[in-house]
C-alpha cells in the first residue's frame, strides 16, 4: 500500500495551494468581482516565499512578509478595480501575464540567474508529523507529515463555512455583490468590501504559492504555478458558493494532479498525465452546464462595444 | 495633458452625459493624443525606474534601446518580422471578442497551428511553393478553428462558459503536442521536442535581407484587411456585434445568436491558427514544444486593451513590438532582463483602463484648485 500513501499524500500537497487560492477566489465571486489572476497572484507568492525566506533564513518569517505585501498589493488591486473602474477581468488576465513576467525579471535582476532559483539558504517550511497517526497506513499520508499551510488551508475551510452562516462581513460582502443599493442604505461600504474581497484573495493565493514554493519544495522555478491557479478559478467556480464542495473539488483536482506526477511513464506518456486535472476541469464544466438549472457565475467579463 | 479633461469641469461629479453629442474631429483628435501622451509618460517613467534601479542611466538605455529597435531599416524589418504572428493572434482573439465570445485559447491554438503547419510542411510536399504554404496555412487553421468552434459550440449549445473552457484548452492542446513532438512525431536527429524540419518549399522568402521579414507580412496584410472588414463592414460583423453587445436583442431581430456565436469562434480559432503557422513557415520552420511563448496570450491582453477593434489591435501590436524589440537591445546594453517589455506592457495596459478616471480625477482636482485660488 505504499503507492496508496504516496499518492494520498502528494494528493494532499496539491490540493493545499488549489484549495488555498480557490477559496480566496471564492470571496471575491461574492462581491461579484471574480478575479482570474489567481495563477500571476500565486507565482508572486511562490517568488517572495523564497526571496523572503533568503533574506530572513526563516519560513515562516517569509510567509508573514510575504502575506504583508500580498495584502497591499490586494489593497492597489482593489482600488483599480473600484476607483478606477478597470474592468476586473482585464486585470485579472493582465495581472496573470504580469506575475510571469515580473518574477522573470526579478529572478534575473536580483539573482542573476535564468530558470530556476535554488539554494542552499532558501528555508523549508517543517513537516508536522503527527504521532500515532502518522504510523497508520492510508490516513497518516492523508493527515500526517504536511507543512503548516496545509493545516491552515482546512481550518480556513471550517472557518469560512462558519463565517458564511454567522458572520457580519461574510453578509456585507455577499450584499456588496448583489445588492449594493441596499448595503450603502444600511450602512455598509460596498467599495471598501469589494477592496477587503481582493486583499483577502490576494493573501490566500501568497500562501498557495509559497506552499508550492517553499512548502513542497525550496526552491522557485519560472511559472511554476503551471495553471493551478486556472483550476482553483474552475473549483471556485464549479462550488457555487458551497465552501464544503468547494473543498472536496479542490481535493479531486489535487488528486489528480498528484496522478499526473505519480503516475508512471510506462502506464501512459507524462504529458498525458499531467493533462488529468485539466481534462477533469474541463469534464466538470461541461457537466456542470448540463445539470445546473440555475445560472451559472459567468466570468465578469467586459462590454467591449464603443463607448 | 492640458487638452486632456472631457468633463465639464462646473459638474465634476456628474455621471458622463446620457445622450452625448457627436463631438468635432479635433476634441476627438485632442482627446486621443491625450490618451497616448498619457500612456507613453506612464511607460517611459516606468521604464526609467526600473532601468536606473537596475543602476544604469535610464535616458541613455532607452535611447539605445530604441536605437536596436528602429535604427536602421534592417532592425526596423526585425522589429516586426517577430511581430506577424502577434498581429494575426491579436486580430484573431478580437473578432472572437467583438461577437462577445472571449477566446482566451488563442495560446493552445497557436500550438495546435503550429504542430499542423509543420506536420504539413515536413511530410508532405515538397510542392510547388505557394500551393505548400497555402496547405500549411489551411491546415494550421483548420486545427485551430476546430478547438474553437468545438468550445463555441459548448458555450452555443450548452452554455459552457467559454472563458474557463478556452482558458483550461490551452494547457490540454499544449500537452498534447508536446507529447507528439517528443513522442511519435519527433526529429530523432535533433534534441528532444522538436518534429522535422518544413521543406523549403513551405517556407516563406525573406523579404528584407538578414532580417527575417517574410513575405508573410502580405499574409498579415490580408488577415488585417479583411478582419477590419468584417468586424467593421459587413452584415456579418454587425450580426455577430449585435450578438455580442446584446444576444436577447439580437434573437429577437432574427439574428442567429448560435451560429454566430460558433461561427465567430471558428474564424477566431482559424485565424489564431495561422497566427501559429506563422511560427513554422515563416521563421522557425519547425514545430518545437515552447515555440508559441506567450505570444497567443500577448495576443488576449492586446486585444482586451484594444477593445477588440482592429485598427486599435494593430496600432496597439506594433507598439507592444518596438517595446520588445527595445528591452531586447536594451538587455545588451546593460544587464536589464528584456522581460521588461512584459512589465511594462502590463502597467501600460492597466494605466490605459484606468485611464477614464484617472482623467476625471485630474479634472475633478483643476477644478477644485481653481475654486481655492478663487476663493
Amino acid at each position: 500500500m505504499d503507492w496508496l500513501d504516496a499518492f494520498l499524500g502528494s494528493g494532499m500537497r496539491f490540493t493545499t495551494p488549489i484549495l488555498l487560492a480557490a477559496l480566496g477566489c471564492l470571496v471575491t465571486s461574492w462581491t461579484r468581482d471574480l478575479n482570474v489572476g489567481l495563477e500571476g497572484a500565486m507565482i508572486f507568492g511562490a517568488f517572495f516565499g523564497v526571496a523572503f525566506g533568503l533574506e530572513l533564513g526563516s519560513g515562516l518569517g517569509a510567509i508573514v512578509v510575504t502575506l504583508l505585501a500580498a495584502a497591499v498589493a490586494g489593497l492597489l488591486f482593489g482600488i483599480l478595480i473600484t476607483t478606477y473602474r478597470v474592468n476586473v477581468f482585464v486585470a485579472g488576465i493582465v495581472l496573470n501575464v504580469f506575475g510571469a513576467g515580473a518574477t522573470v525579471f526579478l529572478l534575473r535582476s536580483i539573482y542573476g540567474v535564468k530558470g530556476a532559483l535554488a539554494d542552499d539558504g532558501i528555508p523549508r517550511l517543517a513537516r508536522i508529523e503527527i504521532p500515532v497517526i502518522g504510523d497508520i497506513p492510508v490516513l497518516g499520508g492523508l493527515v500526517s507529515g504536511h507543512t503548516v499551510l496545509t493545516y491552515l488551508a482546512w481550518v480556513l475551510v471550517g472557518v469560512t463555512v462558519w463565517a458564511v452562516r454567522n458572520s457580519v462581513v461574510v453578509r456585507h460582502l455577499k450584499a456588496a455583490g448583489e445588492h449594493p443599493e441596499a448595503l450603502e442604505t444600511a450602512g455598509g461600504n460596498v467599495q471598501r468590501m469589494r477592496i477587503l474581497a481582493q486583499v483577502w484573495c490576494f493573501m490566500l493565493c501568497a500562501l498557495a504559492g509559497a506552499q508550492m514554493s517553499i512548502g513542497q519544495l525550496s526552491l522557485f522555478t519560472e511559472g511554476m504555478t503551471s495553471g493551478l491557479g486556472f483550476v482553483a478559478v474552475a473549483a471556485a467556480i464549479f462550488s457555487r458558493g458551497n465552501v464544503l464542495w468547494l473543498a472536496a473539488i479542490s481535493t479531486v483536482f489535487g488528486l489528480s494532479s498528484a496522478a499526473g506526477v505519480q503516475i508512471n511513464e510506462e502506464v501512459m506518456p507524462p504529458q498525458f498525465a499531467q493533462m488529468i486535472p485539466y481534462v477533469v476541469a474541463l469534464v466538470g464544466l461541461v457537466v456542470l452546464a448540463r445539470t445546473s438549472k440555475v445560472d451559472q457565475v459567468r466570468i465578469a467579463t467586459p462590454q467591449l462595444q464603443a463607448d | 495633458m492640458t487638452a486632456a479633461p472631457t468633463t465639464n469641469p462646473t459638474e465634476p461629479a456628474a455621471p458622463a452625459p446620457a445622450p452625448p453629442e457627436r463631438p468635432g474631429w479635433r476634441a476627438v483628435a485632442g482627446r486621443q493624443a491625450a490618451a497616448i501622451g498619457y500612456t507613453v509618460v506612464i511607460g517611459l517613467v516606468l521604464a526609467s525606474v526600473l532601468i536606473y534601479s537596475q543602476g544604469y542611466a535610464p535616458f541613455a538605455t532607452i535611447q539605445s534601446g530604441l536605437q536596436y529597435a528602429v535604427g536602421d531599416p534592417t532592425q526596423v524589418a526585425r522589429t516586426f518580422a517577430w511581430g506577424l504572428p502577434l498581429y494575426v493572434a491579436a486580430l484573431g482573439v478580437a473578432i472572437a471578442f467583438r461577437s462577445g465570445m472571449f477566446n482566451i485559447g488563442a495560446e493552445g491554438q497557436m500550438y495546435a497551428g503550429a504542430l499542423a503547419a509543420a506536420l504539413t510542411g515536413a511530410y508532405l510536399g515538397p510542392l510547388f511553393s505557394p500551393a505548400h504554404l497555402l496547405l500549411c496555412t489551411l491546415a494550421a487553421g483548420l486545427a485551430g478553428g476546430l478547438i474553437a468552434a468545438g468550445l463555441g459550440w459548448l458555450r452555443a449549445a450548452w452554455g459552457v462558459d467559454e472563458v474557463l473552457s478556452t482558458l483550461l484548452s490551452n494547457y490540454i492542446v499544449i500537452l498534447f503536442c508536446a507529447y507528439l513532438a517528443i513522442g511519435p512525431l519527433r526529429d530523432t536527429t535533433r534534441q528532444s521536442g522538436t518534429t522535422k524540419e518544413v521543406a523549403d518549399t513551405a517556407r516563406f522568402g525573406e523579404l528584407v535581407p538578414r532580417s527575417g521579414l517574410t513575405t508573410a507580412v502580405f499574409v498579415v496584410v490580408v488577415v488585417a484587411i479583411v478582419i477590419w472588414w468584417l468586424s467593421e463592414r459587413s452584415v456579418l460583423g454587425y450580426r455577430w456585434r449585435m450578438t455580442g453587445e446584446s444576444p436577447a436583442f439580437a434573437s429577437s431581430v432574427g439574428i442567429d445568436v448560435f451560429k454566430a456565436r460558433v461561427s465567430s469562434m471558428a474564424l477566431s480559432g482559424f485565424v489564431c491558427g495561422v497566427a501559429g503557422s506563422l511560427l513554422v513557415t515563416a521563421s522557425q520552420g519547425r514545430f518545437w514544444t515552447e515555440i508559441a511563448s506567450g505570444i497567443g496570450w500577448d495576443g488576449v491582453l492586446i486585444a482586451l486593451v484594444a477593445r477588440s477593434r482592429p485598427v486599435a489591435t494593430v496600432i496597439w501590436v506594433s507598439v507592444y513590438c518596438v517595446m520588445r524589440s527595445a528591452a531586447r537591445g536594451i538587455e545588451q546594453a546593460s544587464e536589464v532582463p528584456s522581460e521588461l517589455s512584459l512589465v511594462l506592457i502590463s502597467a501600460i495596459i492597466i494605466a490605459a483602463a484606468a485611464q477614464a478616471r484617472v482623467f476625471h480625477q485630474f479634472a475633478q482636482l483643476r477644478h477644485r484648485l481653481g475654486s481655492l485660488r478663487r476663493s
